[in-house]
């Protein structure tokens, strides 16, 4: 182990760099990447090129897309420009994703490097605990958590972070009762360093890629339950989201395919996109398993 | 094995124990006077009301015996009353808990095999077509939101090819039919719900059967199957998958919640009487009985679940049997 | 014409490093009754062979390139795949290196002997489940009634490699084929592996190709001897012969590894390793870990030729200077 570290230093390529040269050899993780970048972007600056209020009837219903240049994806049950719609949405949408994978990570990584670093009554709880949060169905549970404490972006997140962190927990406490268990740690100890600076300065980084690969999967998985959460009309009541204009628009779908068709394409081309990153991380970091 | 079961059973009962004093908190936790929170916002309840309720609940007692009371409730079978439907939670739930259960095991089943046998077709040949459409499918069934599956398949069915039915769970004019058509019937309305819910699970069974597939027919146990002399069907479906299966059971059984949840929006969105169906109502009513009772009994069906997949697992794996 | 008949056996593997040659021209032989020892070290191609003869290379990667391998006659590198299912186990059985692995954990051992036995015989479940427990009584397990309702996991190394052996020998193969049967074994275990091979030989009628590292082992068991190295056969006859006689350098060496008194206990091993197969040259393949190589070893592949009452393919034992 110790004689294979000494080869990566030899040839001066820190972990990380060699992970990056592998993901740049990966084309579906770069596939991924790019429409992430172009999602982003749009969602970011669009508005800055594509102006329009997505709340406002500018046009009759249900027209077509395509038909009219203005409204290159036709208008929904009310008139609203799709558009405008799926460009306002996008913000809110990964915006929520993300702070509630970030909400995820911390809540799960704490937990599991508690459980793992300790063991011991201190393990036995921690995991009682995320076995019980893992018996509550996520969906109905954070339902329940948003509705009890009115929905905003910021309780949605929060909610979906208190329903998901389970299975990082789990991750985190393996990855930590294996490193804990290396030379380096033991030596670590042996000059003296406290258990708060074991776990944040040695153990952690170490264990850093597994969990970077589902701090991304986390993303994707946060998307979807955000969308799933505004379709059922429990999102941010005044802000535009992929998911409720699907909710919103749901009703009328025999009538027009068009306005629940392109926010459905938009949540799932973001969730794919970081989810092929997340499978690129995942082989640039055990070159080993890619031979599967 | 019973003594397994049996702390098994205990230990999923202690569980559910928890489930009840959670929901307990969630009440109190919650903004606002708990006696017009469980009244339900939309009720525009009376003081006469509000004053029952907190009478039944023990709403002025201490709340550590106001949790005794809403323990020994849940305990003898009584999750409150639901203020919008003017009837008790448990008999709700108990007209809902049927079309819930018979979707997520339909389609945990369908995921479960279909999956799975895409995954040793898969891994017969790890380069081939059918190992990158695994792939690939496996990719996209992850990343689409299985309510807009639901509604393209809705679109495509209602107009295109109009040959299963898209809503509910039985047709009206077959009332009085006799018993074998109306499941027959339930079977037919069964079909798009069942399969939009298994499609991201059985792009998933179908990546992990494969990989796990590929891994055990690496063994030497498998080369000693074909020194034997068996033919590859043997080899492949006796041989490998019974011990390809034992991770594919664990994930089945850690994603049974996760099934639940997927349920409760392709209820939604097929109009499927399930409980599912119910928390969305009972939701947007804020009728909280309810939705906490569906909270329990979803949880509930989690933890049988488990219990199950435990048993499984050691009937599958003799390795394990005989262990506590 | 012998029973198992190998000749000029070339098999290649498709790998990173393009396409390596893993059996270059291997000829074999082996008689009704008698036990060939193939030997020599890990990667020179001696379980390429006994794979092949099963008919059990994974193609792709490998393929046969050329030659045959004919039982009593019939050339199984042409049999259809049904032929070779039909043989395996029947005609040729083999018993793997590691009993740990090589028994299936999720089905008792005595339904894995009685499944062996189904498939090539016409018999009743219960009739191949009672000749499942009379092979456990046969290979020494005791209360074979009860041992063969166990799993894999509930048994020793020992006696797992018993039930292999009996798996192999159910169906009364005319070859058997030992793939260093007792490595994974404690060293007393593997004397009684040993000895129950020799009893069933002589008691089934098997001819016994057996595949190994270890020199002592050949002079235990074998009739006869092949030695190979990378790829090639580099030294065979009698088994006595070759032991006492040995005329390749690497024979040699191999032959001063046997642990014994007169070395004074030490153990010794041939210095260097086998070289990888995609980086072997023109010349002698030996020739790298030779105290005696010349010019001519490191240019010219010697073949095997008569020298000194059996073959060997050295240059200097063919002229003489070695």
């Amino acid at each position: 182990m110790s004689g294979l570290e000494n080869d990566n230093t030899l040839v001066a390529e820190s972990p990380a760099r060699e992970a990056w040269r592998m993901f740049r050899r990966n084309i579906p993780a770069l596939v991924g990447l790019a429409i992430l970048t172009v999602i982003v972007v749009l969602t970011l600056y669009g508005t800055l090129i594509y102006s329009g209020d997505p709340y406002e009837i500018v046009w009759a219903p249900h027209e077509p897309p395509g038909v009219t240049p203005e409204f290159p994806l036709g208008t929904d049950y009310l008139g609203r420009n799709i558009v405008a719609g799926i460009l306002a949405g996008g913000g809110p949408t990964l915006a929520v994703g993300a702070a509630a994978a970030a909400i995820t990570m911390v809540i799960g990584i704490s937990l599991g490097a508690l459980a793992g670093y300790f063991g011991g009554w201190v393990d036995n709880l921690l995991m009682r605990i995320t076995e019980f949060f893992q018996v509550l169905p996520a969906l109905l549970f954070a339902m329940v958590l948003v509705t009890l404490f009115s929905p905003s972006l910021w309780t949605i997140a929060i909610a979906i972070g208190v329903v998901s962190w389970p299975q990082t927990a789990r991750l985190t406490r393996a990855e930590f009762l294996k490193i804990k268990e290396l030379e380096y740690v033991t030596a670590a100890r042996a000059i003296g360093a406290k258990n708060g600076r074991i776990m944040w300065r040695v153990i952690l980084p170490n264990a850093a890629p597994p969990l970077i690969v589902s701090a991304t999967l986390t993303i994707g998985v946060a998307i979807l339950f955000e969308a799933g959460l505004s379709f059922l009309g429990l999102g941010d009541p005044n802000v535009m989201s992929w998911g409720l204009m699907i909710g919103a628009n749901r009703e009328y779908i025999l009538d027009a395919w068009w306005p629940v068709t392109f926010p459905g394409l938009a949540i799932f081309l973001t969730v794919f996109s970081v989810s092929l990153i997340g499978d690129g991380l995942n082989d640039a970091f055990n070159p080993k398993l890619r031979e599967r | 094995m019973s003594g397994f079961l049996t702390r098994r059973i205990l230990y999923g009962l202690m569980l559910m124990l928890g489930v009840v004093v959670l929901n307990f908190l969630l009440i109190r936790l919650a903004p606002g006077d708990p006696a017009v929170v469980i009244a339900g916002e939309m009720g525009g309840a009376t003081e006469e009301m509000l004053e029952s309720i907190r009478e039944e609940y023990g709403l002025n007692e201490p709340v550590l015996v106001q949790l005794g009371i809403y323990l020994g409730n849940v305990i003898r079978g009584d999750l409150g009353e639901s203020f919008f439907f003017n009837q008790p939670v448990a008999g709700l739930i108990a007209q809902r808990i049927g079309p819930t259960i018979l979707l997520v095991i339909t389609a945990q089943l369908l995921s479960i095999l279909l999956g799975v046998f895409l995954g040793v077709l898969a891994a017969r040949k790890p380069g081939g077509l059918m190992s990158a459409f695994v792939s690939v499918f496996a990719t996209i069934g992850y990343a689409v939101p299985v309510f807009w599956t639901g509604i393209m398949l809705i679109i495509l069915f209602a107009s295109v090819f109009p040959i299963f039915p898209v809503e509910g769970m039985a047709s009206v004019k077959l009332r009085d039919a006799p018993w074998y058509v109306q499941w027959a019937d339930i079977a037919h309305h069964l079909i798009l719900p069942a399969f939009t819910l298994a499609i991201i699970y059985l792009a998933q069974y179908a990546r992990l059967s494969r990989a796990s597939m590929l891994e055990v027919l690496g063994s030497d146990y498998i080369r000693t199957a074909r020194a034997k002399g068996a033919a590859e069907r043997t080899v492949l479906f006796r041989h490998a998958l019974r011990n390809a299966a034992l991770p594919i059971l664990t994930v089945a059984g850690l994603q049974f919640g996760n099934l639940i949840s997927g349920a409760l929006l392709v209820e939604t969105v097929f109009n499927w009487p399930g409980m599912g169906r119910l928390a969305f109502d009972s939701i947007l009513r804020r009728d909280y009985p309810t939705i906490m009772g569906v909270l329990f009994f979803a949880s509930a069906m989690v933890v049988v679940a488990n219990i199950l997949t435990d048993l499984s697992y050691r009937l599958a794996d003799p390795r394990l049997r005989g262990r506590t | 014409m012998s029973l198992l008949e190998i000749e000029d056996l070339r098999v290649t593997f498709s790998t990173r490093h393009g396409v390596v040659t893993a059996l270059d021209g291997v000829s074999l032989s082996l008689e009704a009754g008698e036990t060939l020892a193939v030997v020599g070290e890990s990667g020179c191609g001696k379980s390429i062979t006994a794979l092949s003869t099963m008919g059990l290379i994974p193609m792709p990667p490998g393929r046969i390139a050329g030659g045959a391998i004919r039982l009593a006659g019939e050339d199984l590198t042409r049999a259809s795949d049904a032929r070779l299912r039909a043989m395996r186990g029947a005609e040729i059985a083999m018993i793997f290196q590691e009993p740990m692995t090589s028994l299936n954990p999720v089905f008792t051992v005595g339904h894995q002997i009685a499944e062996a036995i189904l498939l090539h015989q016409t018999v009743s479940r219960d009739q191949a489940w009672r000749d499942a427990v009379a092979l456990l009584d046969r290979v020494g397990i005791p209360s074979p009634d009860a041992r063969a309702r166990d799993y894999p996991h509930q048994l020793s190394g020992g006696m797992r490699q018993r039930v292999m052996i009996a798996m192999a020998v159910s169906c009364r193969p005319k070859v058997l084929i030992a793939d260093e049967p007792t490595t994974a074994l404690d060293v007393t275990v593997q004397a009684q592996i040993f000895d129950l091979l020799n009893e069933i030989q002589h008691d089934f009628g098997a001819a016994v190709l057996l595949i190994t590292h270890d020199m002592g082992a050949v002079s235990e068991m074998a009739d006869r001897v092949a030695v190979m190295y990378a790829g090639r056969v580099i030294e065979t006859g009698q088994a006595d012969d070759v032991l006492d006689h040995s005329r390749h350098p690497y024979t040699q060496g191999l032959i001063d590894c046997i642990p014994s008194v007169d070395h004074g206990g030490a153990l010794r091993e041939i210095p260097g390793v086998v070289p990888p197969l995609h980086l072997l040259g023109a010349g002698c393949a030996f020739a790298e870990r030779c105290d005696h190589a010349r010019d001519q070893c490191r240019s010219a592949k010697p073949g095997l030729r008569e020298t000194g009452g059996h073959l060997a393919a050295c240059h200097g034992a063919a002229e003489g200077w070695l």
